[in-house]
């Protein structure tokens, strides 16, 4: 089997397409480096002008406020409230002018925690969260708003906890590393699973090109199919190759953050967040997208084996890409068991840290089930694909 | 060794291959000739397993027969067909295909600088196979086969393309594999070539596999039986009957007359000669039935 995956490698690597691939790969990525990763602009950002404007703004109402008993609710709301939220922003100012980075995600990690209970518990409607929550047509801006500041607070939480170097770069999460997690969290995993898809459309099927060459092989069908499956699921975790480019170039710009940097997990059944260190969440998203890349090969040497259409193959692959917006909706985890769809987990960032299960308004969207789901998939593909090559009548090309 | 038991092919209700049964032994160079589209390459694929027979199998050394994927390997192992020149890989050199075809079956790696020793094929073999002519493509799709080292060999028109250096070149070497012990199955048009070095030759005709020694019986005998003339008239013809009532003589559709002196003594011999002498016929012949008169007989006629 070795000398035919040593072929079959080369073949993959000298593939024009696949080379095609990799060079639009190292072109998006570095593109996202060098134009996009620094025009990020995060909502929750380290922004001292605007802490010292709230701050002085309330500040001087505490000041000049005068409670009797004409004063209007609010007033005495407001008046009530804003003292403890005003120590907050306080330690945070302080912090930052002597660059206590430390002591401000301290600090940091109350403010949004107090912000949230609050403008989430007692806003009634004259407390809101950022601003850019309330964007045109987001009738979950408050949902939205809930999710960020528990998920900062958690975040700071970690920040002031653990042993990392801190910088404003880690504050806004601008490191390379805390970029791989951002973007494991929103069009990585796509890009990842739709290149797997192209690099796995033709594998089989080019053969066919060569059918004198490879058909008298002295090897099975299914090896055959096996080996290929390999070399795809190399060629596919190689992506990552010259998606590291973009993110060394960021490192240099930005820093590169460290392993031990918390990522906030939220855990549905409590409504609370807890951290996990970044490495482990990378690691986490690495898993699900290596049993993503397994389970969209074997798919699609199930395909290859019945459908012999590198066109059908592609439709396939991508119906299960952007399945889950079929039947995605907030809340409908309540009436659906979406933890049963493979095609739910395709979002593997948002999956890992929980904020698929807040979306959905589910529970079961976990790793665990996520692994099981695409493991049995894949072992119904590849045991289908297996009884199919194993036909005796059954040709390969 | 290898036999093929009532194998049958049918396509679109047309008999391309009918209850065909044959052995072919070790040591043994198979020669089959027919017109294009009468079941050669048919014939070689069922052999491979590439096309299922409707009827018969195909059973190597008495035991392997196409009966499930594990029996496919090991008949594949011991099987391999000469690919085709226009399947070969344009992006990557000979020496790669020939290292391919020879990790795939195992076989010795001397056996790669050797063949390409033997089929002079040093200058290029480091080239892309994109860079070949027609000829160095198919004397490289014969070196696969040779460095696949396998028991059975098929070729199909392994001569195409080739100069009349590597056609004896290749020959040589066919022979050579013959007396290794490997069983050869050619297909080719070249019948002079063939007649030289095959032990037994095949013509396929409406989906039966003759032997050429059931149509001309004696074909392989080394005599002389036959006196080859061309521009021959029929009154010329009709002259020579006269004075010779008893010969048979037979125009082919290719211009060639035979005239059938089988167990003619030296002046029966003579008076032919004489005969045609004084006809003024100068292109004759003395000896045996050629593969491309029996060729002509069988698939020209009528």
């Amino acid at each position: 089997m070795w000398p035919y995956y040593k072929f079959e490698f080369y073949q993959f690597i000298t593939n024009k397409k696949n080379i095609a691939i990799y060079v639009l790969l190292l072109f998006f990525s570095c593109y996202y480096a060098l134009k996009i990763a620094p025009t990020y602009d995060p909502i929750e950002k380290v922004d001292e002008s605007e802490i010292e404007a709230r701050f002085l703004t309330r500040e001087e109402f505490l000041n000049t406020v005068v409670i009797n008993d004409g004063t209007h609710h609010f007033t005495r709301f407001a008046a009530a409230i804003f003292p403890e939220w005003n120590v907050y922003d306080k330690g945070r100012l302080d912090a930052i002018k002597q660059n206590d980075l430390k002591e401000y995600a301290e600090a940091t990690n109350k403010w949004y925690g107090y912000s949230d209970k609050m403008i989430f518990t007692r806003g009634n409607g004259v407390l809101f969260y950022h601003p850019r929550y309330y964007t045109f047509g987001n009738n979950y801006a408050t949902m939205d708003g809930h999710y960020a500041y528990l998920y900062s607070a958690s975040r700071y939480k970690g920040y002031a906890e653990g042993n990392s170097k801190l910088s404003i770069n880690v504050f806004e999460e601008r490191t390379a590393l805390q970029t791989l997690q951002r973007l494991l969290h929103s069009y990585l995993p796509f890009i990842l699973i739709v290149s797997c898809i192209f690099f796995t459309v033709d594998i089989v099927l080019k053969d066919r090109r060569y059918p004198t060459l490879l058909q008298g092989l002295p090897l099975s069908d299914w090896k055959k199919l096996i080996v290929k499956g390999a070399v795809s699921l190399i060629g596919s975790i190689g992506a990552l190759v010259p998606l590291s480019v973009g993110l060394l170039i960021i490192g240099i710009q930005s820093g590169f953050g460290d392993f031990n940097l918390p990522v906030p997990i939220y855990f549905s059944a409590e409504k609370t967040f807890s951290n996990i260190l970044l490495g482990e969440y990378i690691l986490q998203n690495m898993l699900i997208m290596i049993f993503w890349f397994l389970f969209m090969i074997s798919l699609l040497l199930l395909a290859s084996v019945t459908l012999k259409n590198e066109f059908a193959n592609l439709l396939v692959g991508c119906a299960f890409v952007i399945g889950e917006l079929t039947y995605f909706g907030r809340g409908n985890g309540i009436f659906w068991d979406v933890q049963w769809y493979p095609t739910s987990y395709v979002q593997v960032g948002q999956v890992l840290s929980g904020y698929r299960n807040y979306l959905y308004n589910s529970e079961a969207l976990t790793i665990v089930n996520g692994l099981f789901v695409m493991g049995l998939c894949t072992g119904i593909f590849l045991f289908f694909t297996f009884l199919i090559s194993n036909h005796r009548k059954f040709k390969l090309l | 060794m290898m036999e093929l038991k009532n194998i049958g092919v049918r396509f679109s209700g047309r008999d391309v291959l009918k209850d065909v049964s044959v052995m072919f032994h070790s040591g043994e160079i198979i020669g089959l000739v027919a017109p294009n589209g009468t079941g050669k390459s048919t014939l070689m694929n069922v052999i491979m397993n590439y096309i299922n027979p409707n009827s018969g199998k195909v059973i190597l050394n008495d035991e392997l027969e196409y009966t499930n994927k594990k029996n496919e390997v090991k008949i594949h192992q011991l099987v391999s067909m000469m690919p085709d020149q226009s399947d070969l890989y344009n992006q990557i050199s000979g020496k790669e295909h020939l290292k391919i075809y020879s990790s795939m079956w195992n076989s010795q790696p001397k056996l790669i600088d050797e063949t390409i020793k033997e089929l002079g094929m040093s200058s290029y073999i480091n080239k892309n196979t994109g860079t070949y002519s027609l000829g160095m493509r198919q004397r490289l799709c014969f070196a696969m086969q040779i460095v696949s080292d396998t028991q059975v060999m098929l070729m199909d028109e392994v001569m195409n393309g080739l100069d009349p250096t590597h056609v004896e070149l290749i020959s040589q070497i066919l022979v050579k594999k013959k007396s290794e012990g490997k069983t050869v199955i050619v297909a080719s048009h070249l019948l002079e070539n063939l007649e030289k070095y095959a032990d037994r030759i095949f013509f396929m005709k409406n989906g039966e596999l003759i032997q050429v020694n059931d149509i001309s019986p004696g074909f392989d005998v080394r005599e002389i039986t036959t006196v080859r003339v061309t521009d021959v008239t029929d009154t010329l013809k009709e002259n020579f009957l006269k004075e010779f009532p008893k010969t048979n003589v037979q125009t082919l559709p290719n211009g060639t007359t035979l005239i059938d002196v089988q167990g003619y003594g030296s002046g029966e011999l003579g008076n032919v000669l004489a005969f045609l002498k004084a006809n003024h016929i100068t292109e004759v012949n003395f000896g045996k039935v050629t593969l491309g008169d029996l060729y002509s007989m069988y698939y020209q006629e009528g």
